[in-house]
């Protein structure tokens, strides 16, 4: 599967069960990266997609785990370390702001040898600049 | 959320739409009636509950539920300011913030405003070295109050890094995204009569959606790692642990007699120059520092808070 995470300046994603942030701008490029594919979520985060009509969304509680190769996910509030191994690549996110968090991204970039490969930056439709990294295995 | 809950939500705020006025007029003040017909400030915080600042910059109060009354809520922009008080000192600020009340131009200068307790102070362990910032109680970006003495209070520059500003951040965020609004209260937190405040409770709440997006109610800590401060005047002095520590790094190394061994509480940390973070070695965050931020550090925790660093909220060490 194909990892997608947002997170800020300190590896946060959620506060108080509640996403740290959302961006029109990033849904859309998350659809562009998983069109002609499918999108896994959590029915959470499928309410930030349930206006966009996109057909390749599909829905689960454990969404991770039923992934398959080659399939996006995109964790909001799921941890992703117990599916590493079955991670082939990573998007990574960055809001480039500070939020509170009591949920951060629990993936050890450098340790689990992971690589930078791409990155790229463009507006939001409310944030200034979101940040978008590539890695693949090292 | 479905169209019925929607319609029902709608319903729900006919009433409040008729409160706009008093509200405006009243803003947050909430609570009770008293016998003049006022509304009574909320019951304050009581913060012998708060547990000692222990490495977050914010803990949760009443697990994040802020203490807003439905009547409260309004969909209409407002912001409010108490009047200081005998000594000077701010009190509850409060807005519904939305988009109408955002700045748009940068802020001008504040630097005329002397909040209670005021006092320039530097030290070099302190990023950006100034102990304190005027801090807005609501955020500039928020409600765009330049020098307003009633939303400025005398706050360190952890508290307005670390503590204040990612829930700001969170609620500007949200309502510049979405066009809602966030009802919003900053209660500066006054012990007795002193002129520093010891913290401050945030609460928030989307208005629009119910909280389904924006929700929470946290107490900020108005500390400095590593620097002692007396709340009643605003003086400050760097802790007597790290006085001690540099004393002891001042003494010649070897003068032939033998040095006693300090008890075995050291651990080693990773600290992070730039954010003026430490970390656990095994810290996520630790592998995705830069080599030129990154430096190893093998004592006791004390130690590490008393050159100002403040800990990690992830690995939390």
């Amino acid at each position: 599967m194909i990892l997608i995470a947002v997170v800020d300046d300190d590896y946060g994603m959620m506060f108080n069960r509640r996403r740290q942030s959302k961006d029109g701008a990033l849904r859309e490029r998350i659809l562009s990266l998983a069109e002609g594919g499918t999108l896994w979520v959590s029915p959470y985060t499928y309410r930030q997609f349930s206006d966009c009509g996109a057909g390749n969304i599909r829905t689960d509680e454990e969404f991770l785990r039923k992934a398959g190769p080659g399939e996006y996910c995109f964790a909001e509030e799921a941890l992703a370390a117990p599916f590493a191994d079955k991670i082939e690549k990573i998007i990574l996110f960055r809001w480039n702001r500070k939020y509170p968090a009591d949920v951060w991204f629990d993936l050890d970039l450098k340790a689990d040898g992971w690589k930078l490969s791409e990155t790229k930056e463009f507006p939001g439709s409310s944030h200034e600049k979101i940040t978008e990294e590539v890695y693949v295995r090292g | 959320m479905s169209v019925d809950r929607k319609i029902r939500g709608m319903r729900r705020w006919i009433p409040v739409y008729l409160l706009i006025l008093f509200l405006a007029l009243s803003g947050c003040a909430g609570g009770e009636e008293k016998e003049d017909g006022s509304a009574q400030a909320p019951k304050p915080l009581d913060i012998s509950a708060i547990a000692p600042y222990s490495g977050s910059p914010y803990v949760p109060v009443n697990d994040n539920e802020p203490a807003f009354t439905a009547e409260e809520l309004t969909a209409v922009s407002f912001e409010t300011y108490s009047d200081l008080d005998a000594l000077g000192r701010c009190g509850e600020a409060c807005a519904s913030v939305g988009t109408d009340l955002m700045p748009t131009e940068k802020r001008g200068s504040i630097s005329k405003v002397k909040p209670s307790g005021w006092h320039s102070t530097e030290y070099d362990t302190v990023e950006g070295k100034s102990l304190y910032n005027r801090c807005h109680l609501i955020g500039y970006q928020l409600t765009a109050e330049n020098a307003n003495e009633k939303n400025l209070i005398t706050g360190t520059r952890y508290l307005n890094t670390e503590g204040m500003l990612p829930f700001e951040n969170l609620v500007a965020d949200y309502v510049k995204e979405t066009k809602n609004h966030v009802l919003y209260r900053v209660t500066p937190i006054f012990e007795g009569d002193n002129l520093v405040a010891s913290g401050v409770q945030m609460e928030g709440m989307s208005v629009e959606d119910e909280g389904e997006e924006i929700l929470f109610n946290v107490y900020c800590y108005n500390i400095q790692p590593g620097i002692s401060i007396d709340y009643a005047t605003g003086e400050s002095k760097v802790e007597e642990k790290q006085k001690n520590d540099e004393k002891e790094s001042s003494r010649p190394e070897d003068n032939g007699s033998r040095k006693e061994e300090k008890p075995s509480a050291a651990v080693s940390y990773i600290l992070n120059t730039n954010t003026k973070k430490f970390h656990k070695p095994s810290c996520t965050s630790v592998k995705q520092m830069t080599e030129a931020n990154t430096r190893e550090y093998t004592g006791e925790r004390e130690e590490v808070v008393s050159m100002g660093y403040a800990p990690c909220g992830r690995c939390r060490p």
